[in-house]
């Protein structure tokens, strides 16, 4: 008996080091049927489908109807975005929403104080108002992360809290209500060929992230950041200089979006960003990005933004509460982490195999 | 950088330390290095130099001061007393870049690898090679400069990988040791100090790592390697060091001793003669 058990034990190093080196190709294609992204745009394809079938007339399936869906998309995609860079850094950033809201508020009160010096410009330095207002947030967060030692977890609740109650104070409690309506014709709601300009934008920055995170220096220098804190900083990463950058990049996309959001909707809206920062993890987590950094997968951050404005929209469209929408939502997050931890570990990291 | 004066080409193992007995150009020295952290004295009056195609082992027991003597040598740590020199004259490190300056790289004891990231990819970690054309405004990589150059690295000391493109996570233990080793070599061009490279490693990664030590040396650079690991050690080491409460208990070349003098050395054994034996 005890000598079986030498025997075994003898022979396993033998027998695991032969099998540890599988053909390379088949792996990939294992990686490649398992990425959790590619089964959450089947989900989106056959959700698409279903709400088509169960929309009257399918109306769900029409030309308007996927418009809307664009713009929702818009916004919630650029905060995924955004969110996924400093998730790959081993970071979060749960102000995004506020940051949003406080973007647009400000850029707001620019662009009605510059109304009469014609739209374009209004909008134009409402727009760098808004994008500052975002990195100025970014760059509050991230050097509370990086100087005072605080986490992001923590920080970026603080800002949260923060900038939401800057906003409702700015604001007196209520949305502005003076933002020139022309602005929505020419940036907020404009389409271009058939699809909203917000959308583009949106996917732009989708594209270029997905090029930051697969080809540049700053990407992968980011994932190291997640991936092993301790020998990034051994191997002479400058830290806190790469974090506070990510912090205020990610920033300037929820002012961005909170851009978006003024002129595609004329108003703030106080009450209504409250869940977007948490609806950003949510959809990146969805995709298959690590919270723990190291890993990010950006056609997991679009799957997983789809499904979630696809639900909603949907939802609404057959006639039922928008608010099934949190809770399938929040049942798919569960079992798409689920699936994630019982695959083997190569499957998601497909992208960084280039 | 010259390759060194091939004088054992091919020869078998055991006779190492006969025929490299005689030493290569200096690349680092230490003189009466002494380190106190509040009231421990974890280093005192150390001396030992590493010189081009040498293995330097470092014994000793737990909390002899091997850590701190490499943190000393590699700029993590600031020695209270005496002082560096390198050929150049004397010289303080400030920080590891300042080694990694004067060739002189470290294998740490958690190896210091991203494991999301691929084999090339922690090869070359604040070292990237960026695109020769415009791409390099944007700081793109040019991961195929970086992939020939990984296996160049890992080829010369033949190691053997899948391939560089795959996650460190996919990597066995010995692979990962393996890796950070190639690493430290490939920015190396004169010293290399590894702290408990084969720690936690079986049988036969452990004679891998120790082949690649043996390599990395014969190319002409000058290894410090800490273990616990004695025999396999001493099998392809020139010089031993054995510390004792932050001192040096025994320098020797490893021709001349045994591993029981080792370990009588870490231990103290000619403090209580008559003990064991
Ligand atoms: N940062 C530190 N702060 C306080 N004491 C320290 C520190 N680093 C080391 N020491 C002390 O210095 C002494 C030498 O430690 P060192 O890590 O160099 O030992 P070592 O020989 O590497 O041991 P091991 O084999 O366990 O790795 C020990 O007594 C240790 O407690
Ligand atoms: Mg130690």
């Amino acid at each position: 008996m005890s000598s079986a058990d030498s025997t075994t034990a003898a022979e396993q190093p033998t027998t695991s080091s032969s099998g540890s080196a599988p053909p390379a190709l088949p792996a990939r294609l294992r990686a490649l049927g398992s990425t959790t992204a590619l089964w959450i745009f089947v989900v989106d394809i056959l959700l698409v489908l279903l709400f088509g079938a169960l929309s009257e007339n399918g109306s769900f399936l029409t030309a308007s109807s996927f418009r809307v869906l664009g713009l929702d998309a818009a916004e919630a995609l650029i905060l995924a975005v955004g969110i996924s860079l400093l998730l790959g850094a081993g970071e979060i950033d749960l102000s995004l929403g506020a940051g949003l809201l406080l973007s647009s508020v400000f850029g707001g009160k620019v662009i009605i104080a510059l109304a009469g010096s014609g739209t374009a410009v209004a909008a134009i330095i409402g727009l760098f108002a808004c994008l500052g207002t975002g990195a100025a947030i970014g760059l509050v967060n991230g050097l509370v992360v990086t100087k005072l030692r605080v986490t992001s977890l923590i920080a970026t609740l603080a800002t949260m809290g923060i900038a939401t109650g800057i906003a409702n104070i700015a604001t007196s409690g209520t949305d502005l209500s003076d933002i020139p309506a022309s602005l929505q014709d020419d940036f907020g709601i404009r389409n271009l060929i058939g699809i909203p300009l917000p959308a583009f934008i949106a996917l732009a920055l989708w594209l270029v992230t997905w090029i930051l995170f697969r080809s540049t220096r700053f990407g992968l220098r980011l994932l190291a950041l997640g991936s092993n804190r301790g020998a990034a900083e051994r191997s002479g990463l400058k830290v806190d200089a790469h974090l506070i950058a990510a912090f205020m990049l990610v920033g300037a996309m929820a002012g961005l979006a909170g851009f978006i959001d003024l002129t595609r909707f004329a108003t703030t809206n106080l009450a209504g960003h409250q869940n977007d920062g948490l609806a950003a993890i949510t959809a990146a987590v969805i995709g298959g990005t690590s919270l723990y950094g190291g890993r990010v997968s950006l056609g997991g951050v679009l799957a997983g933004t789809l499904l979630a404005v696809i639900l909603q929209d949907g939802l609404v469209v057959i006639g039922l509460s928008a608010f099934y929408q949190l809770i399938a939502v929040g049942v798919v997050l569960i079992a798409a982490v689920n699936l994630d931890q019982r695959r083997t570990p190569g499957g998601l990291r497909l992208r960084l195999r280039r | 950088m010259s390759q060194p004066s091939d004088d054992t080409p091919d020869g078998p193992p055991d006779e190492h330390v006969l025929v490299r007995s005689a030493p290569g150009e200096p690349v680092i020295s230490a003189h009466g290095i002494g380190k106190s952290y509040g009231h421990v004295r974890a280093l005192h009056d150390v001396s030992l130099e590493l010189r081009r195609g040498e293995v330097v082992a470092l014994f000793g027991d737990n909390g002899a001061g091997k850590s701190t003597l490499t943190k000393c040598m590699c700029g993590v740590v600031t020695p209270d007393e005496g002082h560096l020199e390198t050929p150049a004259g004397p010289i303080e490190l400030h920080s590891i870049r300042d080694a990694e300056a004067l060739g002189i790289t470290t294998v740490h004891q958690d190896l210091a690898l991203a494991p999301d990231l691929s084999v090339l990819e922690n090869m070359f970690l604040g070292r990237e090679v960026l695109a020769t054309d415009w791409r390099r405004l944007l700081g793109v990589v040019s991961r195929r400069e970086m992939a020939d150059r990984a296996d160049a690295a890992l080829s010369e000391l033949r190691i053997n990988l899948p391939s560089v493109r795959i996650p460190v996570s996919d990597l066995s233990g010995g692979q990962k040791q393996a890796v950070a080793v190639a690493r430290a070599a490939m920015w190396s061009n004169a010293g290399i100090l590894m702290d408990e490279p084969t720690a936690a490693l079986g049988t036969t990664q452990s004679d891998i790592v120790c082949e690649l030590i043996r390599s990395t040396a014969d190319r002409g650079l000058a290894v410090m390697v800490i273990s616990h690991d004695i025999p396999r050690i001493l099998d392809v080491a020139d010089q031993v060091v054995v510390l004792r409460h932050g001192t040096v208990a025994m320098a020797r070349p490893s021709s001349e001793i045994s591993r029981r003098d080792v370990v009588d050395a870490m231990v103290g054994y000619h403090e209580h003669v008559g003990g064991h034996r």
